[in-house]
């Protein structure tokens, strides 16, 4: 599980956000934890129980439970192709499969040198500029497999 | 629970019970038999199988009558409640359904269909060989015990009992309490020449005094102690040496001699 070491004191400055003792803070603690290491440290979780007084079993039920965590790490660059209605329509999957070819990943998978994750969602509301593909959370609307291959290529 | 007395009906009979008690607390109480599988006494109830449904229905409720669980279910006056009906029969049948089809080799699943007359499944069997219903009674049951060493993990068709982060649970001390409550052995275990193995982990067990026979984990002993405020050493005689200790004790304390006076008249007769 831990593929990358996690840092102590930045698990440390995340804890001195939240008070001691109280377990309703779980899920704000978990979203930074992931935020500042790319995905859900079990060693970091494991300081954050403690720090919170909650049993581990509780932080991972909840980890699990959201898809918005993730217990493996991941890419620098996490790709996002929407195959809502409007997008399929207009040719996401062609999308999806020109990527997972070009990557060498199945949708919801990392590259080995943690470069990029590849992941497809039901849909990111900007439907009038379908076909979307989200970099990091930048949305790039009418995008072509070509125009993808070039910024692969360009940032691999 | 409030000492302020109702009065109900179940399956036409009028019952007394203390407001606050669930239908399941009264019809127990009345040898009225509810099945269920995610009942335990000592546990809070959650309404997880849904196998303990009941018809209720009430004067003032102008004809309106519902399903709901008996085990969460808490009584007020003039509750009418109905246990067996065609209705309830249906319901409880597809809840047994879906369960074989999740665990088509589950024999207690098979055993307890079997009586409510579902023999076979009539939905697309579970491709997952597992024999857990997700009652959650082996959560719940470690959340009392004061270890909350596993829990559920993922959602929807992907959720699983699991021990955090796939590995041997921390704060696991090896009761065994989750594999005795499930009610379809889902959880394994074994105790192997005073090892225990649980949750891919395996426990030291401490051996009683007497006899020797291996009696619980060394975790569990100092957890139980701990807990209790007492000193381990009350906990390393097994319940059968102790027993047998309890009775040497009682019999020497009442021994009485007896006096001598009946001695003579027995003699005398």
């Amino acid at each position: 599980m831990s593929e990358t070491s996690i840092d102590p004191d930045r698990v440390r400055s995340i804890l001195t956000r939240y008070p001691q003792g109280d377990g309703s803070g779980l899920i704000h603690a978990l979203q930074d934890i992931q935020a500042e290491f790319g995905y859900v440290a079990c060693e970091a979780v494991a300081r954050l129980c403690e720090h919170l007084n909650i049993p581990l079993s509780k932080a991972f039920s909840v980890a699990t439970f959201y898809k918005a965590f993730s217990l493996e790490p991941k890419g620098e660059t996490i790709i996002r192709v929407c195959t809502g209605t409007a997008c399929h329509i207009r040719g996401s999957q062609i999308l999806a499969d020109e990527l997972s070819s070009l990557l060498d990943v199945e949708p919801g998978g990392t590259t080995k040198d943690l470069k990029f994750t590849l992941e497809t969602v039901n849909c990111v509301g900007a439907c009038a500029m379908a076909p979307v593909v989200a970099f990091n959370g930048v949305y790039q609307g009418n995008v072509q497999p070509g125009a993808l291959t070039r910024k692969i290529r360009g940032g691999k | 629970m409030s000492e302020k007395v109702v009065n109900l009906e179940i399956n036409g009979r009028g019952f007394q019970a203390r407001e606050g008690m669930t239908i399941l607390e009264v019809a127990k109480r009345e040898g009225i038999p509810i099945p269920t599988l995610c009942h335990h006494d000592a546990l809070e109830p959650v309404g997880a199988c849904r196998l303990c449904m009941v018809e209720i229905t009430h004067p003032n409720w102008r004809g309106w009558k519902g399903l709901v669980t008996a085990c969460l279910y808490p009584v007020e006056e003039g509750l009418q409640v109905t246990t067996e009906s065609q209705e309830i029969h249906q319901v409880r049948k597809t809840i047994l359904d879906l369960l074989l089809a999740r665990c088509p080799d589950a024999p207690y699943i098979q055993k307890v269909a079997a009586e409510h007359g579902v023999t076979a499944t009539s939905f697309k069997k579970n491709e997952v060989q597992t024999v857990c219903i997700l009652c959650g009674l082996c959560v719940r049951v470690c959340a009392v015990k004061g270890c909350n060493a596993i829990g559920t993990a993922r959602r929807g068709i992907r959720r699983e009992i699991a021990a955090p982060f796939g590995m041997p649970p921390p704060d696991c001390i090896g009761c065994t309490s989750c594999a005795h409550i499930c009610p379809t052995d889902a959880i394994p275990w074994e105790d192997v020449n005073g090892v225990r193995k649980i949750w891919d982990q395996e426990f030291e067990m401490v051996r009683c005094v007497s006899c020797g026979r291996p009696i619980m984990p060394v975790t569990q002993l100092e957890f139980e102690a701990k807990r209790a405020g007492i000193s381990p050493d009350y906990m390393t005689t097994c319940p059968a040496c102790s027993q047998q200790k309890t009775l040497e004790t009682i019999r020497t304390a009442f021994t009485i001699k007896r006096p001598a006076s009946e001695d003579a008249v027995e003699a005398a007769s």
